[in-house]
């Protein structure tokens, strides 16, 4: 009769030490991640003082936490704009690519053109066309249409990478949607246009609201661009604006940049990472299949 | 079946075969498919426009740049042939921005894949919480790039390194000040090391995710049928995993390779390619030369030679892509 109470019992140590190997194993994943983000959440909220106490445990504070780093940026640095700035390109570029990247990806999944695959591959292949084989003949075009030194040189920029990368995703969001759906509106008299409009997209909304995020993200991403054509500081976008504003020669306003870096790159990193998934099979969902 | 082509009545088949549209006599473009077709041309030309516009021609655009005399002063410029390539190949900080540019694209890709197989095996497993640990290791990759360059130049101050500090307070190195007090910023080998670090910091999760996407694509059905045929777990993986995932993991190295092989703003904020051009790369070399010296043609001559790089990436890419077709 024993053996029956001890086989679950035996199966609970079992997984006791199973959970263990495997959150010892993930451990030094977990810190390596992670610290960075403490470490510089940490630094955020010292004071100045508090950050050279080189004979004090770094990782608590000996002087009380601060958001004076915080006022800094509002109240000393253009950080205020470049907030603006970054939601304003945001939002243009998700504009410019939800009117482009949504019709395309459309008529690539659906409307069994010639050459629709090859030509879905060919706007996607320009994705992986990097800004550093692209950015010194775009400074010309951004001198030619005038906009140096203003964001909406990035405006223009920027979906030279959302569109290829949105218009692959919502072909593969486009294929997953009931053919039938289409053909029973059409047989009630729409036309394909019609149909389209009104009863594709209503149920696509969540397709498109995925190639908004990613418009958002991977603009979030750039660096290159804003730094070769943005140099006015009330135009930057926060990255830029951070990474350059904040360090006037030799020294370096920790606290402050590490505010700034975090206020923004959070809510970037959380947005992002709830979609994830959908960014790896948007770039891989084709092959996994 | 479901419209009748205006202008009479079509023919039996004459849906089925298009050909067949042009025999009957009424005007071919006025039929089903051919509006079809006008209609998704029309829906597919803004973003091909776009696309075309500002990549495609500024990609050609380089090429003429490149061969040119251009600068950000002189609007108007002359043709110099392959002279910016070859005042390149004459210049021996080029050389080390190449030598650079490998090391640091094939040691960070291989510490990357290292890493991202060990993690992903670990977060394949069923265990409590793996949601929430999946989302915090994944954080590197989520946090916009110039971002978490900027905490680990915090991290790699030359005096209050928070690395340092604990290194030190582990007996490890000296207190500040000493010989053995690392500079990682400072010292070229450590100065290429760290840069590369922290590329891979950033890369490691996405490895991670991508392999443990296809992982779990693969139907366990045939793992278990491998498993009674008597394979090891070493041969179930080479020769059931591996293959079954290889195109997941060719697209996945290839958005890595481009990414590391384009990236400047680890190295261009970390150290600008100090100290004395010890982690020059491509990219940091490209955009001194074309934005910040002005030399727009030499500029985009440095920026092409990261192209023959980039080819076998994307050639792997496109055949992958390609082969998986139905």
């Amino acid at each position: 009769m024993s053996s029956a109470a001890v086989v679950p019992r035996s199966h609970r140590a079992k997984e006791v030490r199973r959970h263990t190997l495997i959150y010892l194993g993930l451990a030094p994943f977990l810190v390596l991640a992670v610290f960075p983000i403490l470490w510089m959440a940490i630094t955020a909220i010292k004071q100045d003082a508090d950050l050279y106490l080189v004979d004090a445990i770094p990782f608590w504070f000996r002087q009380a936490p601060t958001w004076k780093n915080f006022d800094f940026l509002f109240h000393s640095t253009s950080y205020g704009d470049w907030i603006v700035n970054t939601m304003a390109i945001s939002f243009w570029v998700s504009a410019i690519t939800l009117l482009t990247a949504m019709p395309a990806g459309y008529a690539l999944a659906r409307l069994r053109l010639p050459f629709a695959e090859s030509l879905g591959i060919g706007i996607f292949m320009t994705y992986l066309v990097p800004a550093i084989i692209l950015f010194i003949p775009l400074a010309r075009v951004v001198s030619t249409l005038d906009l140096q030194d203003s964001w909406w040189s990035l405006v223009v920029v920027y979906p030279t990478f959302t569109i290829p990368f949105c218009t692959w995703l919502l072909m593969g969001f486009f294929k997953t949607v009931p053919f039938e759906i289409e053909e029973a509106a059409m047989v009630d008299g729409c036309s394909q246009l019609g149909a389209l409009l009104r009863v594709v997209l209503p149920v696509s909304w969540p397709g498109l609201i995925t190639a908004t995020i990613f418009s958002f993200t991977l603009s979030m991403q750039d660096f290159l661009y804003s730094l070769a054509f943005v140099s006015i500081s009330d135009q930057k976008p926060v990255p830029l604006g951070v990474a350059t504003e904040l360090i006037r020669g030799d020294i370096y306003f920790w606290g402050s940049l590490m505010a700034g870096a975090l206020l923004v790159g959070v809510p970037v990193a959380i947005v992002y990472n709830l979609f994830l998934d959908k960014f790896i099979s948007g770039i891989t969902g084709a092959a996994i299949k | 079946m479901t419209q009748v082509a205006p202008g009479g009545p079509s023919p039996p088949g004459s849906l089925s075969i298009p050909v067949g549209a042009r025999a009957w006599g009424g005007a071919w473009w006025r039929t089903p498919t051919a509006r079809r077709y006008l209609f998704g041309y029309v829906l597919l030309a803004p973003a091909v426009l776009y696309v075309a516009l500002l990549v495609g021609v500024p990609f050609l655009f380089s090429l003429y740049l490149a061969m040119s005399d251009a600068s950000v002063g002189a609007p108007v410029a002359r043709f110099v042939g392959l002279e910016n390539f070859a005042s390149a190949l004459e210049n021996a900080v080029f050389y080390t921005a190449v030598r650079n540019t490998l090391v640091f694209t094939i040691g960070a890709g291989i510490l990357k894949g290292l890493l991202g197989t060990m993690l992903a095996f670990l977060l394949l497993q069923p265990f409590k919480g793996r949601k929430v640990v999946r989302a915090l290791i994944v954080i590197p990759f989520t946090l916009p790039i110039a971002v978490s360059v900027l905490g680990w130049k915090w991290m790699f101050d030359s005096q209050f390194s928070v690395i340092n500090w604990a290194l030190s307070r582990l007996g490890l190195i000296g207190a500040y000040g000493s010989p053995d007090w690392p500079v990682w910023l400072g010292q070229p080998t450590l100065a290429l090391l760290s840069v590369m670090f922290v590329n891979v910091w950033r890369g490691f999760p996405f490895s991670a995710i991508v392999l443990l996407a296809g992982l779990t694509s693969v139907p366990p059905e045939i793992i278990d049928a491998a498993k009674v045929d008597g394979a090891s777990f070493l041969q179930r993986f080479r020769k059931v995993i591996v293959p079954m995932i290889a195109p997941i993991l060719f697209i996945g190295t290839a958005f890595d390779t481009v990414f590391t092989l384009s990236d400047l703003s680890i190295v261009y904020l970390l150290t600008n390619g100090g100290p004395d051009g010890a982690t020059e790369i491509l990219p940091t070399l490209a955009y001194n030369t074309g934005i910040r010296g002005g030399a727009l043609g030499r500029g985009a001559a440095i920026s092409l030679f990261l192209f023959p790089l980039l080819l076998p990436a994307m050639i792997l890419l496109l055949r992958t892509l390609r082969r998986r077709q139905f």
